[in-house]
Parts: structure tokens; C-alpha cells; sequence
């Protein structure tokens, strides 16, 4: 469906990176053709590693109380909203790291003070940020490795396209840690000379920091810097860590960029490349390139001047491209002497000024993650871009794993009233699942796996969805715990390749589009309580014709270490719960199937209540509203139950109130069972015809989800 | 010999979690990447960091490692040349 022209305006950018501060010092640096790389400095943390590795750091960082990524990140806003008194509708991150290093430090130091690890969430990293630029819009983050930040991007792209918000301050940010640090050290990835991208002699990246944020708008600045023309998704569904060896899903997010973009491959001026200096990667990347492009356009990577920022790589590429097309010049390749000739590719070897009017960003990542960007300069001509449709999902598949165990006895206890709450067992749990796929994995991508088995069993179809959305406040404690527990114990001699690849936010999407074939978007959310919301609210931006079907699901483990040390609702005496659910949907409509809708996301300040109500319709909701689930973190109680009653009070509801986590107990993806109750509900008809059940979530976001029948 | 690569079958279902493979079922002179236990790069470079914790043998080349890891027995026959407290 195309009908719409909608131009997006880069209307600032932002950038912090082992280049330098801001886009001045970058710009400096890139036409020095000059590396950043150096050997790791013990200032940013420790190690008894000797000689340290090559990495891309950023010195003299302010010094603030908030974890490294979440300084960098404002660093970057700072900039990147300089001159601009607007408000963002919605912030978009994509991070991995969030605040791992400052846990690290505390977990050497053995502190048992929960409150001290409240910046170790993904999600505070995109929280932050909308307190610093006073957004109460949704504060949302992507963690899809090594493309988060193209992610972010992307996502903020279909967000404008659809007219929910004007302004989007988007992009990504991770800082060194010790599990990236040491993570890619075990699967022999980093350069021990530093990272020489393309190069015959390549033997690896480097790992880096950076942040790299981009407001982009929907109505025109006074001085626009570019314009982001299109995104593209794709999922390799091949394996954890490694690239599908021709490209197959990078050549598929390049020709979906230049497609969404209504462009074509003689309009692409320059590519940034992914370009990591790992053998295959690059390899990988090359053959994508050359299947697309006749006559592949100038090209470089970044990541020998950089290194390789991780999620933040995509975003401070896209603000390089940026910054190339509007000073009209080429980076180089830096650290390639050699090209090698197996890559028949001719990478930039000297900065050279020439004109570029539009260039395509690569990031590729682990889970066969990978997102492009096409970037083009601010006066390009519009042209027409795809619609995103929104409005309700049709369920087509359901799925539930909770204390009680799967959807059934879930669904048994719950409508008998009774607890559903506690951790089912790991064998349980994998009964469904082939032994040999799933040895690697721990308990998180356990759940989420069978989950997606499950859902797409209730559905009776023979065809998986294409697409993945999973949403996890805390992602895999379990594989996290293990890896810098053994890093620790041998003194930093014996790091696990394997709970390194598990740890890995995106992970388990990535094993789903494996087992299932889906090669379409990947897209993992961390957002807290609100994961579920998220994901929600991803594939309701990236599913945009009515024949796209996708899982949506949510999933959280417990782990009696970190669970009551990063979950604010969990305490060291509350029982542990977990689990998740996962849903098949479509956008096709079919009557008498239950649909859901994400209907409102929104910070909670003064007046998101009345905002809340507003959207939904105090006439609407006496009229045909069923009952509510409402969920209330215990780490929001008190601020949680008082907006329940003002939004009671206010609505004059007298109706069913189910508050969801005293069945479920307390866990960050809690509302997606929610999800499977209400919709379980409506399959058993006890819903009258025409009428609706909320899932409303409390807390620090207000949220709300409409199930109903078509 | 044989004590060594029974020792190996032993570590290799437990760091890999084979948890369906028994000792007898693992053939120590079958294809041990790629073949049918499923064996992939990522558990080459779990093997590798075992290798060097238990036996103290380092394996960080690419050519050697592709030698070294084509069967178990090969493994095997690598950790005993190699061992800082093999006789010879």
C-alpha cells in the first residue's frame, strides 16, 4: 500500500565516540583518516589481563553517578537536541549493555544493597534519557546486538511515518564492560593489532563505546542536516553468532532499505559498511554487496577508526553518513592497507572530497540480526513511502508458561482462582522442544522458545510467522551470571564462549527465527514491566501489510541472585516467579477471533491519567467494558494502587479489577499472561458479544491493551 | 589413552550439555564438527577454553585447531603431545 508522502528530517545529531566529542571532532578525526584504537585503559575498569586488548574508548568521561552508557547517552542527547526546544513525543534505544558495568563493579565487590544496582535495566538507559529531554512519550529500547541502534532508528522512521509522534530522539549507546570486553575475546573475535576492517590481514574487531542520537522530525527545521529515506530488516535465521556465509539476510535488509526508501541501487552514493574485521563478517558482507550492486558505489567502514561500538555502531554510523553528505566528503577505510582481494570490493583508502546524496548504513548482528539505513541529503525529493498500518491484531495463536506450567494448567488454576505463580522446571519447560537445538540454551531462551512452539501449535497453522517481537525486562540472568561468575572465578583466564553468545539480549529471538524460519524484522524490547507493551508496539510499527503475521511475545526468568537484586518489585524474601506468553498474529482480519490492540504508553506524570481515559472514552469504556487485569509491580504499590483508583473513580467503572500479579507473582513479563487470560476469556465466550477486557499496567508507565472480538 | 578421550567424552557431554548422548554412543574417531552430535564453531571455542583449563594446552591457531578437532581421538592425540606433563 503506498499513498502517503512523508518526508523525515534529520533535524540534529549527537555523537560521542573514541573519535571524539561531537560531530566537529568526528568529522576531524575521519578526514585524518586517523585510528582510535587503543590498548584498554585501566581507568575505565580493571582487568588482570596483561597486555590489555585494543579497544575504542572514550577518555576523560565527566564523571556522574549514572552508569557509563547512560552518561554517554546523554552526552550524545545533549548535542544532538542542541538549539532545539522541543519535546520529543517518543524516545527510541537501542542498547546491550545498559548498565552492566557499574553491576560488574558491584558484583566484584560482593554488594548486596538492591538499590545500588537500579541503573543495571536496559530500559533506565531510554528512561533517562526522556527525563533529560523531558519526553513522557514512550521511552523505548531495542536490544538486537550489534543493529540495535539501526533498530532504534528504523523503529523511530515508522513511528513519523504513521503520524503517532512529530519528534523522535533516537538512536543507540553501549560502553565498554567486562562481558563484551572478555565476551568476544572467548569466541577469538578481536584483533589483537586492532581491528583493520577489509583488510587481506583482518584477524578481528575491537570493541569499543560509543553513543550516537539523532532527532529526526516530521515537520521541517530551519536547517535540516539529511533525511532518513528508508530502513530495512531482516533476519539471517541461520545461527547465534555467526553470518549466513553468502549474505543472504544482509543482501535482504539492503534491497528492503532501498525499496522503503522508493529508491533504487544507482541513486546509493557511498555505503557505510558493517565492515567489523572478522574474516567472515566481512566476507559475508561482501558477497551481499556485490549480489545487489552492479558496480558497487565508494564504500568504507568506520570500525577501524572507531572500533566496533556494538548497539551504539549503527547509530554513530548514521551519524557519519550524516555528516559526509553534508559536508560532502568520503571517509576511508581505515587500518586497510590491503584490500583483500577475495572481497572484490575497492573500500576508500585516503578521505576524499566528493558529493554524496544518499547513502546506505549497514549493521549487521549476532542472531542474524541486521538493519540498513538509507540516509539522503536534506534536499532530496520526496517520494512516496509505505504506509504503516496500525489498529488491532488478530489472534490467531496462544501460549502461556507460568509456576502452574503451560497455557492449559495455567488456564485451569486460573479459572479455578488459584495462585499460578512459582518457576516450572527447566525439563518441563523444553518438553516440546528438540533436545539437540536447545543444549545450549538456558532457562530465558527456553521459555521463549517454547513459547513461539506453543503459540503457533494453538494456531493450527503449518506456517510460521516471518517476523519476531519478544519483549524481557531483564533478558538471560541466568547465561549473564554464568559467564562473569566463571570470568571470575579463574581470574579472568576462562571466559564461556557459549554464555557469552546466551547472553545476548536478542538471543533467544534469534534461536526462534531459526527453528522457525523467519526471516523478516527480529526485534527484541527491554522495557521493564512494560516489555510486553513494547513488543507490542514494535510490531505494530514494523508490520505493515495486512498479510504480515508475526510472534509477539514476552519473557522473563528468575534467578535467585540477580532477580532481587535488579528487580525493584522482587525482595530477598518474595517467592520467585516466572515465565512469559507468546501470541501468533496476523493484521488480516478474521470475524470471531479475539483481536488485541495496544491502545496507550505513556510516562506516568500529572496528567497521563486524564490523557489515558481520554484515548480510551469514559463513554466507550462504561459502554463496553467486560472487566480489567491490571498490573502493579510491587516495586510501584503505592503510586500503582492510587492511580487505579483515580482511574476507577474517574471512569465511574463498576466492574471486574483482577490484579494480575497476585496470580502470576511478581515478574517483568507478568502482563503478557495477562494477555493469554484475557484472551482465554474471550475464547470461552464468557465475554458478552461486543464488549472488551483491559489490560491496564500501573506504575512508572501507564499502559493499556484492548482484547475484543471481531 | 583410552582413560583420556573416556575423560573427554565425559567433559565434552557436560560442557556441551549432550545430555542425550551417551559414552558409548560418542565415537571418539567420528567427524566430531559438523557431524551428527551437531557440534558447531561456538563449542569448538567452549572445547578450546576446557582444553586449556584442565590439560593446560593451548589451541589458538586456526590451521592447528581444524587438525586438532576432527575427532575426538585427534583431540585426544593433540592433549597428550602437547601436555606440559606429558613424559616426553
Amino acid at each position: 500500500m503506498i499513498d502517503q508522502i512523508k518526508t523525515i528530517y534529520i533535524a540534529g545529531i549527537g555523537i560521542i565516540s573514541p573519535l571524539g566529542y561531537g560531530a566537529d571532532a568526528t568529522e576531524r578525526t575521519l578526514r585524518e583518516n586517523r585510528s582510535a584504537i587503543a590498548p584498554l585503559d585501566p581507568k575505565t575498569f580493571s582487568t588482570q589481563q596483561s597486555p590489555p586488548l585494543p579497544v575504542g574508548q572514550i577518555t576523560d568521561l565527566p564523571y556522574s553517578p549514572l552508569p557509563r552508557t547512560h552518561r554517554l547517552t546523554l552526552a550524545a542527547a545533549k548535542e544532538a537536541m542542541n538549539g532545539y526546544s522541543c519535546v520529543p513525543d517518543a524516545v527510541i534505544i537501542g542498547t546491550t549493555t545498559g548498565g552492566i558495568l557499574t553491576t560488574e563493579e558491584l558484583l566484584i565487590k560482593k554488594e548486596k544493597d538492591a538499590r545500588k544496582y537500579r541503573h543495571h535495566g536496559l530500559t533506565t538507559v531510554a528512561e533517562e534519557l526522556a527525563d533529560a529531554v523531558n519526553c513522557t512519550g514512550p521511552a523505548l529500547t531495542v536490544s538486537t546486538a550489534c543493529s540495535s541502534g539501526s533498530v532504534a532508528i528504523s523503529m523511530a522512521l515508522k513511528m513519523l511515518r504513521t503520524g503517532v509522534a512529530e519528534w523522535v530522539l533516537a538512536g543507540g549507546a553501549d560502553s565498554l564492560c567486562r562481558l563484551t570486553y572478555f565476551g568476544f575475546h572467548s569466541l577469538q573475535l578481536v584483533d589483537p593489532r586492532g581491528s583493520r576492517p577489509l583488510d587481506t590481514d583482518r584477524a578481528g574487531i575491537s570493541v569499543a563505546e560509543a553513543a550516537g542520537l539523532l532527532l529526526l522530525s516530521t515537520i521541517k527545521p530551519e536547517n535540516p542536516l539529511g533525511q532518513i529515506l528508508g530502513c530495512g530488516l531482516s533476519c539471517d535465521a541461520y545461527h547465534p553468532a555467526s553470518p549466513h556465509p553468502e549474505g543472504k539476510g544482509a543482501f535482504q535488509a539492503m534491497r528492503a532499505a532501498i525499496n522503503d526508501a522508493g529508491s533504487n541501487t544507482r541513486a546509493i552514493h557511498y555505503i557505510n559498511l558493517h565492515g567489523t574485521g572478522t574474516p567472515g563478517n566481512d566476507l559475508a558482507e561482501a558477497k551481499a554487496i556485490r549480489s545487489l550492486f552492479a558496480n558497487p558505489p565508494p564504500l568504507s567502514s568506520s570500525k577501524g577508526a572507531t572500533g566496533h561500538s556494538l548497539a551504539a555502531s549503527g547509530a554513530i554510523e548514521a551519524v557519519i553518513s550524516t555528516i559526509c553528505m553534508q559536508k560532502g566528503f568520503l571517509p576511508a577505510n581505515t587500518g586497510c592497507t590491503e584490500p583483500d582481494p577475495e572481497l572484490n570490493l575497492k573500500p576508500i583508502l585516503q578521505p576524499e572530497d566528493q558529493p554524496v546524496a544518499a547513502a546506505l548504513s549497514n549493521s549487521f548482528g549476532f542472531g542474524g540480526n541486521n538493519a540498513c539505513l538509507l540516509i539522503g541529503k536534506a534536499n532530496t525529493p520526496p517520494s512516496p513511502n509505505p504506509v504503516t498500518q496500525r489498529g488491532p491484531f488478530t489472534i490467531l495463536g496462544k501460549a502461556c508458561i507460568t509456576g502452574a506450567g503451560h497455557t492449559k494448567e495455567s488456564m485451569e488454576r486460573f479459572s479455578k482462582l488459584e495462585s499460578i505463580a512459582g518457576t516450572l522446571g527447566l525439563e518441563s519447560i523444553s518438553e516440546q522442544l528438540p533436545v539437540r537445538k536447545i543444549r545450549r540454551l538456558k532457562r530465558f531462551s527456553r521459555i521463549a522458545l517454547a513459547l513461539a512452539e506453543a503459540a503457533k501449535e494453538d494456531s493450527g497453522r503449518k506456517q510460521s510467522p516471518d517476523s519476531v517481537f519478544l519483549g524481557s525486562g531483564w533478558g538471560a540472568l541466568s547465561d549473564t551470571y554464568d559467564f562473569l561468575n566463571k570470568l571470575q572465578n579463574s581470574n579472568e583466564k576462562f571466559p564461556s564462549p557459549i554464555d557469552f553468545v546466551g547472553s545476548v539480549h536478542n538471543s533467544a529471538a534469534g534461536h526462534i527465527a531459526i527453528l522457525h524460519g523467519a526471516t523478516g524484522a527480529n526485534i527484541t524490547c527491554s522495557g521493564g514491566d512494560h516489555s510486553f507493551e513494547q513488543a507490542l508496539m514494535a510490531a505494530d510499527n514494523f508490520l505493515t501489510d495486512p498479510a504480515d503475521s508475526a510472534f509477539v511475545l514476552a519473557a522473563d526468568e528468575a534467578h535467585e541472585h540477580f532477580s532481587p537484586l535488579f528487580d525493584p518489585s522482587i525482595e530477598a524474601n518474595t517467592p520467585l516467579a516466572d515465565g512469559g506468553a507468546g501470541f501468533y498474529l496476523t493484521r488480516k482480519v478474521i470475524p470471531g477471533k479475539p483481536v488485541v490492540e495496544l491502545m496507550f504508553y505513556q510516562k506516568m506524570v500529572d496528567d497521563t491519567l486524564d490523557k489515558l481515559i481520554k484515548t480510551l472514552g469514559k463513554d466507550s469504556l462504561q459502554k463496553e467494558c467486560h472487566m480489567i487485569f491490571t498490573g502493579i509491580p510491587a516495586g510501584d504499590a503505592n503510586s500503582g494502587e492510587v492511580q487505579l483508583d483515580d482511574f476507577m473513580k474517574q471512569t465511574e467503572l463498576d466492574i471486574p479489577v483482577i490484579h494480575y500479579r497476585k496470580f502470576t507473582g511478581e515478574f517483568a513479563a507478568a502482563s503478557s499472561v495477562a494477555a493469554v487470560m484475557a484472551t482465554f476469556l474471550l475464547e470461552e465466550d464468557i465475554v458478552e458479544a461486543g464488549k472488551n477486557i483491559l489490560v491496564l499496567g500501573f506504575g512508572k508507565n501507564l499502559t493499556a491493551m484492548k482484547f475484543s472480538k471481531q | 589413552m583410552d582413560e583420556l578421550i573416556k575423560n573427554l567424552k565425559v567433559q565434552l557431554i557436560e560442557i556441551l550439555n549432550l545430555s542425550d548422548v551417551t559414552l558409548e554412543d560418542f565415537d571418539e574417531n567420528a567427524q566430531l564438527v559438523g557431524g551428527d552430535l551437531g557440534i558447531d564453531s561456538i563449542d569448538v571455542l567452549e572445547i578450546v577454553v576446557m582444553v586449556e583449563k584442565e590439560y593446560g594446552v593451548v589451541i589458538n591457531n586456526k590451521e592447528i585447531a581444524e587438525k586438532v578437532f576432527t575427532s575426538l581421538a585427534s583431540l585426544a592425540e593433540f592433549i597428550v603431545q602437547s601436555s606440559p606433563t606429558s613424559s616426553s
